[in-house]
């Protein structure tokens, strides 16, 4: 099967033995003129991607097919980050032998599980006649059942008996119809059709020479970017009595999504992605300087921010540039002591107290810890990092060339970091960008690497002003106000999270809808549901480009075409 | 146990913050010259307890000055010489059983074991009586009068030595491992932590696990403790006291100390009028408690362990309950005369805590069930 063409009948199990996939989207010019609510301008469709699953997406999307019990380790590469977003990374990332030896281990592990003694009962619907011999009728009935979850489509009849052949075979080899079930499921768990995100799109019926993505592209790309896992049942039911392609169906399906608990999970994992937070699991912190930082003061951080952003915009419906002066958050004991708090066991409301010098998530420790060095802070890394991740900015590496030895080896007569720092602004190759980054970190000083609060270092008083565009301020607190008056914060978020949930980097093309978007995301109070409910529900996110394929091989309208497995397979045996 | 001396540091306590704070400064470009900022609240300002052990003085090698006759034997040293290995027949029930009944109904009836009692003539500890006697020792300061016979009996027991001992490593770790063990102090109408002439102290016992720092050894200030009393304010006390020089020095008072051993096994302490004596800085309090113990409750907790645990560390009971009851000094019993109850001290170590009112029993439930 090729791009551009319908899918063909044929499909086997991939039971992958290495070879490298690698997944590109080749940008397409196509623009299309579709009528939006409030929007008459262009909106662009988007091409049809192939994203390769998170970790955290293949753990959702098994938990909820499997239940919580089922304790699911699983390690997988990390994405490369793309335009500031590691989801952007996962349309671009490749499958070679070593990665998917780590698929094939947590599915050997899960597969192991599901149809062990302690589970099966739950989890497998029927049970066999002879626990010792193959059972294609029960095999049939579980394989198809939960292929269609992990397919996010229902399995044909051919996808279906190849894989009762393999349990099958499996029952006679290893003597147990619960061993070759097992086989067959881990077939199925390292499948490109579950670990490839993968679009297919078809004619719409609506809109004569353009595609729409198909029901069943439509349930995942509603699904993996609301809840960060794939369609349960009712999404694709939606799908397969084509509901989800009427705009009625789909605004009632989103509505559903948004109100349900999963979507904290997927707020979750949209912020997790956009604050850089992945650097949590490697973030060290020297112990004989910052003895209050623990293992779990590291992990808790991290979860206070997460914590603090799904409360204020999927509980209390609150504007994003809030989140940027609200003093109101959670606490556990392991931050308490560092905050300088009390705090009970678990997690417990709190607001920063007025005098604290801490005024949004700038100013927990998730984001003062993670830009700062194990043993010292670091305002040039905290500039850095509300530039590029808050306000879209890009700031340069360092030239390969720079002289550290003005940080490395301070002049004692440097009493404070500002003092340190000014050799940046001093040295002409540094200054360009420096001066962009140091006056949002300096006034950072006033937390040291650990995050706590100071008003001197080394005894020495920290001088926290500061200037973010032209408006100066004095301390975080000013800093915090000033971000969130910054017309970038919102439009940043916004063209992140267009990309994010189309499935690539913006272009110049989608300017005047992120135009839009920004305009109605004020209108509409900042609010994150507004948003991601205009997003989904606009034909940038239905309507599909078909990319160009290469040679003979041209789409042709009125004709379907996919990014798929089959696809995949095609490519590889070239 | 720190290797701080907490006497050393008595005498020093004013100089204590001084000296801390120079050598942070001047150890690391960051924080520790900026820890977190733990002031009083509203007067009051508490503490849990980290360490406590049965307060012992070995200042020579070995302790050979303090015990120039040696330690004395544990149990399997005594089986040997009650029961050796020369072809006698024996049955259970006059060995090993009849051992084990020794120490659950002790008696004073003297054994054929020669009890090493301590020598030395220094110890920690406080002056209970007021007075200066020929069995008081002297503190480490020179102060006379020192009331702790407790340190006479276990001194010469391998299972207390000073900075080795089998019995401080396992009660520091159970203490620190179950949370029954959170006692806690509240100093409260206190206006300086250097001097005020009058404070009042209330103990509690706490629900909470204690907050190590990034090594796992130590405790950071600035953790929070829930008061428990689920099962009643047992662990309620209250003392009046005076600050002095930045030692926090009380008055007695009884008080029902909480204890959990091995495998969580709760055992409490009756402990008679118990006081006081610590250096307090805004994040620890180390120092002493003295006061007297019922020689029966103590030598009960020493039964709590297993004779196996015992043995490692020497610690013969029934040869120690009679040392108990030959030094015991104090309560005498209003028909017999004898004495019930034996001085001591316990060497004790506290971190700054935050201090918080109980919630709800369920609550309170639930939250122990997730720590253990």
């Amino acid at each position: 099967m090729q791009v551009g063409k319908r899918v063909g009948p044929k499909r086997k199990i991939w039971l992958l033995s290495g070879a490298v996939v690698g997944i590109a989207a080749v940008l397409g010019l196509v623009v299309h003129f579709l009528p939006s609510s409030g929007y008459s301008g262009e909106i662009r469709g988007t091409e049809p991607k192939m994203r390769l699953m998170s970790k955290e997406q293949y753990i959702n999307t098994l938990t909820h097919i499997f239940g919580s019990n089922l304790r699911i380790d699983a390690r997988f590469a990390p994405m490369s980050r793309k335009d500031g977003l590691l989801a952007n990374g996962a349309a671009v990332a490749n499958l070679d032998a070593g990665k998917l030896d780590q698929f094939r281990r947590t599915a050997t592990l899960v597969a192991s599980a599901v149809t062990g003694p302690e589970y099966r009962d739950f989890l497998i619907p029927c049970q066999p006649k002879d626990e010792k011999a193959a059972d294609a009728a029960c095999a049939s009935q579980f394989l198809s059942s939960v292929g269609r979850l992990l397919y996010r489509r229902p399995l044909t009849d051919e996808q279906t008996n190849v894989l009762v052949q393999v349990a099958g075979v499996g029952a006679e080899r290893l003597g147990g119809f619960y061993s070759g079930l097992a086989i067959a499921l881990e077939g199925m768990l390292i499948s490109p059709d579950f670990l490839f995100i993968s679009d297919s799109y078809e004619p719409d019926p609506d809109n004569k020479g353009r595609f729409r993505y198909d029901a069943y592209s439509m349930a995942q790309r509603f699904s993996f970017l609301l809840w960060n896992a794939g369609p349960d049942d009712a999404l694709l039911k939606a799908a397969e009595s084509g509901e989800i392609q009427t705009r009625k169906g789909r605004e009632r399906v989103v509505d559903m999504m948004l109100a349900s608990p999963r979507f904290e999970v997927g707020t979750r994992a949209f912020f997790d992605d956009l604050l850089d937070f992945e650097v949590f699991d490697t973030l060290f912190k020297d112990p004989q300087i910052y003895p209050s930082i623990t293992g779990a003061t590291i992990v808790d951080a991290r979860e206070q921010t997460l914590r603090t952003i799904v409360n204020h915009l999927v509980t209390q419906k609150k504007s994003y540039l809030d989140l940027y002066t609200t003093r109101e958050t959670f606490i556990s004991p392991a931050l308490a002591v560092v905050y300088g708090a009390p705090a009970v066991q678990g997690w417990t409301a709190y607001e920063f107290p007025e005098d604290s010098g801490r005024a949004g998530i700038l100013t927990h420790l998730s984001f003062l810890t993670s830009h700062a060095h194990p043993g010292r802070s670091s305002p040039t890394r905290r500039g850095k990092a509300v530039r590029e991740l808050l306000l879209c900015q890009t700031v340069p590496n360092a030239p390969p060339n720079v002289d550290f030895s003005a940080l490395n080896n301070p002049n004692p007569a440097h009493r404070t970091q500002r003092d340190r720092v000014k050799a940046h602004l001093e040295n002409p190759v540094c200054a360009g960008c420096h001066k962009i980054m140091d006056p949002i970190g300096l006034t950072m000083e006033l937390f040291d690497g650990a995050g706590v609060y100071r008003t001197s270092e080394r005894g020495n008083p920290i001088d926290a002003s500061g200037d973010l565009d032209g408006t100066a301020f004095k301390d975080t607190v000013g800093l915090a106000q000033a971000l969130h008056d910054n017309p970038a914060l919102p439009s940043c978020f916004v063209r992140r999270m267009y990309s994010y949930a189309t499935g690539g980097p913006t272009t110049h093309d989608d300017g005047p809808y992120l135009d839009y978007l920004n305009k109605t995301f004020g209108e509409e109070g900042y609010r994150l549901p507004e948003l991601l409910r205009t997003i989904v529900l606009s034909p940038a996110f239905s309507q599909a480009i078909p990319t160009e394929p290469a040679g003979d091989e041209i789409s042709e309208p009125g004709k379907a075409g996919n990014l798929t497995a089959n696809a995949l397979q095609h490519e590889g045996s070239r | 146990m720190k290797t701080i001396l907490w006497s050393v540091r008595l005498g020093l306590a004013l100089a204590v913050g001084t000296v801390q704070a120079t050598a942070a400064a001047a150890s690391s470009e960051e924080t520790h010259d900026h820890p977190v900022q733990l002031g009083l609240e509203q007067g009051r300002i508490a503490y849990v307890i980290t360490a406590r052990n049965w307060a012992v003085y070995h200042r020579t090698p070995d302790a050979k000055g303090e015990c120039p006759r040696g330690f004395n034997d544990g149990p399997r040293e005594q089986f040997s010489q009650l029961f050796p290995n020369d072809g006698t027949k024996r049955t259970l029930l006059e060995t090993q059983l009849m051992r084990e009944g020794r120490q659950w109904f002790p008696s004073p009836e003297p054994e054929p074991f020669k009890f090493k009692e301590l020598a030395g003539k220094v110890s920690y500890g406080l002056n209970l009586d007021g007075q200066v006697k020929d069995n008081d020792f002297v503190s480490p300061q020179g102060e006379a009068g020192i009331d702790n016979q407790l340190y006479r009996a276990i001194g010469c027991i391998a299972a207390y030595r000073e900075h080795d001992g089998t019995s401080k490593s396992s009660r520091n770790e159970t203490l620190r491992r179950y949370n029954y063990n959170r006692f806690i102090i509240e100093i409260s109408d206190v206006d300086s932590l250097i001097d005020d002439d009058r404070v009042t102290v209330k103990s509690y016992r706490g629900l909470d696990p204690l907050m190590t720092d990034a090594s796992g050894e130590a405790f950071l200030p600035g953790g929070t403790q829930e008061i428990d009393e689920r099962w009643g304010g047992f662990a309620r006390a209250t003392w009046t006291g005076r600050i002095v020089q930045g030692v926090l020095h009380t008055e007695p008072a009884d008080l029902t100390l909480p204890a959990a051993g091995s495998f969580g096994t709760t055992d409490n302490y009756s402990l008679k009028a118990y006081r006081f004596r610590l250096a307090l800085t805004p994040e620890h309090a180390e120092g002493v408690m003295a006061g007297y113990v019922d020689v029966e409750e103590f030598i009960h907790h020493v039964n709590m362990t297993a004779t196996s645990l015992q043995s490692y560390g020497q610690l013969s009971s029934p040869s120690l309950y009679r040392a108990l009851r030959r030094f015991a000094d104090g309560y005498p019993d209003p028909t017999s005369g004898e004495m019930t109850a034996i001085s001591s001290a316990l060497e004790v170590e506290f971190v700054r805590v935050y201090l918080v009112e109980p919630s709800t029993p369920a609550k309170q439930s639930s939250r122990v069930s997730r720590a253990h």
